[in-house]
């Protein structure tokens, strides 16, 4: 178990290695951030003086080898935009994301798995009919409509909740039903495929010859064997946490980690890029993890499979 | 009259539910209204510093309710000089102004502004960071010592001298009285007073402030309206500094609120948690405008949008080409198509604002619309069709996409094969050495033709620099512009200067004026300058 852990650590840092890599080649060669941060109009001497302040002048593996070293250190630097840490400004800004993509998490699990459980017990019927086509409607409309067409119904017509902003609950909630409704669709269409293959199993079909009741078998057999692929798309939902709301952050104005994301590339403000890049792709990396522990539990194949090597 | 303890009991119920039935803002003597703004952007580097946000975005936050300077610019008016921190200023010679300070003048931290805090806002400390003055060295730098050690913003100290580049320093005569050592001759030095930028703070507040961060996220000024929070990428929240020199300002609060989404601010105006949307783009006023209680205020702004052309490119090199493409442009169907009429094409690279000091040449006008002639220059010039890349970013001016794609419609009808390359920022705009043009804006920033002719298409200005252009009259006419103090020789070399950079050998083409369009609430019966600042003082406010 060890040895699987450490593997997973080593392999962990080198997918962090090349994304860093990649970002920082992307970002820098294609926009200088002197130009990018200072306009159009800044005098020649302002964006001379940036780029000697930033380190811009240096050859770029001279810029690459600086950029590894604080890497390497955990030291991100200061942002060449807002002259702060930049690893405050993203830590900053998590709490408002999680805000409202954690209780869009809550509603993706707990309204999209039941639902799908229940189609799938109840297959060919009309509630099943139903979750299948609120499930494809749901997915299917790209948040940046839903979200603006949240905003038509309940600010603009209704005038019940606010359009925009960050001040109290009632400015989260369109946010947060806007990031959750795809997700409880994609939730619900997963569960209940998983659902119906489990169903299909000879296991089942024991478990029900042995004279065991219908909610012991959905219970004890069906949900934990369906349970395997929900958690593999419950840990991609888990990873995008942080980073998986800008669209909608943009709409409501929410002031998180995806409005940063996109000022900071935009800008080319490589430390905070950096930051962000090392947070988001650690948190996915933790989630992956966690989900290769859930699988052990979940599956004693892979447990015995894990032990055997 | 005897009051008993039910009469008693009764009165103080009524008054408790009084309490309760009225809005609290209500029941306080003199209550001011509050407004909330949603903007695209509060300030593009974070910071309400006005040397480093030189901005439009800026502008909005800043002036006239914010930061103020010695000199004032008449925002609701002609846009021209009104005393604002200074009472009176005199040229002592024409390399010096004197100036008299307004007294009792207090700052948002209740310091009364004196000389010395004026002397600091044009400091080594504050601006320059030890850059030596063209022409001259500095002055009366004992007058204002470091005391801290805080680290400027790299490009504060270009920006500072491109506005005085020739200022020694600020003489401190006494408590009430500054005077301004230019290096040189210089006809425009009290222009330069009301641009962006040469406002006045606090000393005090600056060295105080642990960093210059801390310091830029609440300078402390003279203003109106003072800094109560800055949430940077969220929102700003002006309140009434009581103490202001000009009276009690009319509101408690001001606050901008950042709203990236165009849909977002008009669906926010719409439902009426905003009282004003900004940064409309033109195809939203219809909207707006035809609902009951809103309506929309355009005003045309002191910037130009023009293209650029790049001589380096071979077919451009060509000044026939160029003068058939400043031909083949229908400015007058762009501004009825994509700006609903609400703005105009300009006489040339000039504006009303020259008037004032009798600089606008009145006879000028843009290159006309003539696709006869375009053609002719065309076959003058041996055009044989070769492509002409144009470098184009998405709408980072207003409609700058959809006027990029008639223009080249445009060029291509006169027989031009200009090619549009959309570019996602400047700098790679820049690095595309081989473009033949791009698009640009030229702003007027201080009432003479100095900006933009000289600031941005001279010899230093952005686009010689970036080597899309060289003209050796042209650069000496700049000198001239910039320091002869003789009115009619400026006039002369500025009529020129026309000539050549929009006949003879073009440097850029104007296309039209550029324009805002801010909703709002029509209760508030407030009127937009032709300007991005928003003036909410006394004189503006159920004006």
């Amino acid at each position: 178990m060890l040895r699987h852990i450490l593997s997973r650590l080593v392999r962990s840092f080198l997918t962090l290695m090349l994304v860093m890599t990649f970002a920082f080649l992307v970002l820098r060669l294609s926009g200088d951030p002197a130009l990018i941060l200072l306009g159009p109009d800044a005098p020649q001497d302002a964006i001379n003086a940036f780029r000697e302040r930033w380190g811009l002048n240096d050859p770029i593996w001279k810029q690459y080898l600086a950029y590894l070293v604080q890497l390497l250190t955990l030291e991100f630097g200061v942002s060449m935009r807002d002259q702060v840490p930049a690893l405050d400004l993203v830590l900053s800004r998590i709490p408002a994301t999680l805000a409202i993509t954690l209780p869009a998490l809550l509603l993706k699990v707990g309204l999209g798995i039941p639902a799908g459980v229940y189609a799938a017990l109840h297959r060919q019927s009309i509630a099943d009919r139903g979750v299948i086509t609120l499930s494809i409607l749901g997915f299917t409309v790209p948040s940046f409509v839903l979200g603006l067409l949240l905003v038509l119904v309940f600010a603009v017509q209704l005038g019940w909740l606010p359009s925009g902003g960050q001040e109290g609950v009632e400015h989260a909630l369109l946010p947060i039903l806007t990031l959750s409704v795809g997700g409880i669709g994609i939730m619900a269409r997963f569960a209940r495929s998983a659902m119906i293959e489990v169903l299909g199993q000879p296991y089942i079909r024991t478990a029900m010859a042995k004279g065991l009741s219908w909610r012991s078998v959905v219970w004890k057999h069906a949900l934990p064997n369906a349970a395997v692929p929900i958690v593999t798309l419950l840990g991609f939902m888990i990873g995008s946490l942080i980073a998986g709301a800008a669209v909608v952050e943009s709409i409501f104005s929410w002031p998180g980690v995806g409005r940063l994301i996109v000022t900071a590339v935009a800008n080319r403000d490589l430390a905070v890029v950096q930051a962000l890049l090392l947070v988001i792709a650690s948190s996915m990396i933790v989630a992956n993890f966690l989900v290769d522990l859930a699988y052990g539990l979940l599956d004693p194949r892979l447990r015995s499979r894990r032990a055997a090597h | 009259m005897k009051i008993n303890r039910r009469q008693t009991l009764g009165f103080l119920g009524a008054t408790a539910a009084t309490s309760l039935i009225l809005p609290r803002r209500l029941m306080a003597q003199g209550a001011r209204r509050s407004v909330t703004i949603a903007v695209q952007k509060i300030s593009n580097n974070n910071t309400l510093d006005n040397w480093h946000e030189q901005s439009n975005v800026g502008e909005r936050i800043f002036y006239p309710n914010f930061w103020e300077g010695l000199i004032g610019r008449d925002w609701m008016g002609n846009q021209g000089p009104v005393p604002e921190l200074a009472t009176e200023w005199k040229r002592i010679d024409d390399k010096t102004i004197e100036f008299k300070l307004r007294q009792g003048v207090k700052f948002h931290n209740g310091d009364e502004m004196t000389a010395e805090d004026v002397a600091f806002s044009f400091s080594d400390e504050r601006l320059f960071a030890g850059t030596e003055p063209v022409g001259g060295t500095t002055l009366y730098a004992e007058n204002f010592k470091p005391n801290t050690d805080k680290e400027l913003p790299a490009s504060i100290p270009g920006t500072a001298r491109r506005l005085w580049p020739a200022l020694r320093g600020v003489e401190v005569v006494d408590r009430y009285t500054v005077r301004f050592h230019n290096a040189t001759p210089d006809v425009t030095l009290e222009g330069r007073f009301f641009a962006a930028g040469p406002q006045i703070t606090s000393k005090r507040a600056w060295d105080e402030a642990k960093s210059y961060a801390e310091w830029a996220r609440q300078p402390v000024t003279t203003g109106a309206y003072m800094v109560e929070e800055y949430k940077p990428d969220v929102s700003l929240t002006l309140v009434a500094h009581d103490e202001y020199w000009g009276g009690r300002p009319p509101l408690e609060r001001i606050r901008f609120v950042e709203v990236p989404e165009v849909a977002s601010r008009v669906n926010g105006l719409l439902s009426g948690e905003y009282d004003f949307a900004c940064d409309l783009p033109p195809d939203q006023i219809g909207a707006i405008a035809n609902t009951q209680g809103l309506e929309v205020q355009s005003s045309t702004i002191w910037n130009h949008r023009v293209m650029v052309f790049n001589t380096q490119n071979e077919t451009v090199a060509n000044p026939l080409v160029r003068r058939a493409m400043t031909h083949a442009i229908d400015r007058q169907a762009i501004v009825e198509a994509l700006w609903a009429g609400e703005t105009v094409v300009p006489k040339g690279l000039q504006f009303d604002s020259y008037g004032a000091s009798n600089m606008l040449i009145e006879d000028w006008n843009v290159p006309e619309y003539n696709p006869e002639l375009a053609r002719g220059l065309l076959r003058q010039a041996g055009y044989k069709g070769d492509p002409i890349p144009y470098v184009l970013l998405n709408n980072y001016y207003t409609n700058q996409t959809a006027t990029g794609q008639v223009v080249t419609e445009m060029w291509q009808q006169a027989g031009l094969n200009v090619e549009i390359q959309m570019k996602e920022n400047w700098s790679q705009i820049f690095a595309e050495t081989g473009r033949g043009v791009r698009d640009w804006s030229a702003s007027n920033l201080i009432n003479d033709p100095v900006t933009p002719m000289v600031n941005q298409f001279g010899p230093n200005g952005q686009a010689q620099q970036n080597r899309e252009y060289a003209n050796q009259e042209l650069n000496q006419l700049s000198v001239v512009l910039e320091t002869s103090t003789d009115h009619e020789t400026r006039r002369k070399a500025f009529r020129r200067m026309l000539e050549i950079a929009e006949r003879e050998d073009p440097l850029y083409t104007l296309l039209h004026q550029n324009a805002v369009f801010t909703g709002m609430k029509s209760e508030l019966n407030w009127k937009a300058a032709p300007a991005f600042a928003m003036d909410f003082r006394g004189d503006n406010w159920n004006a």
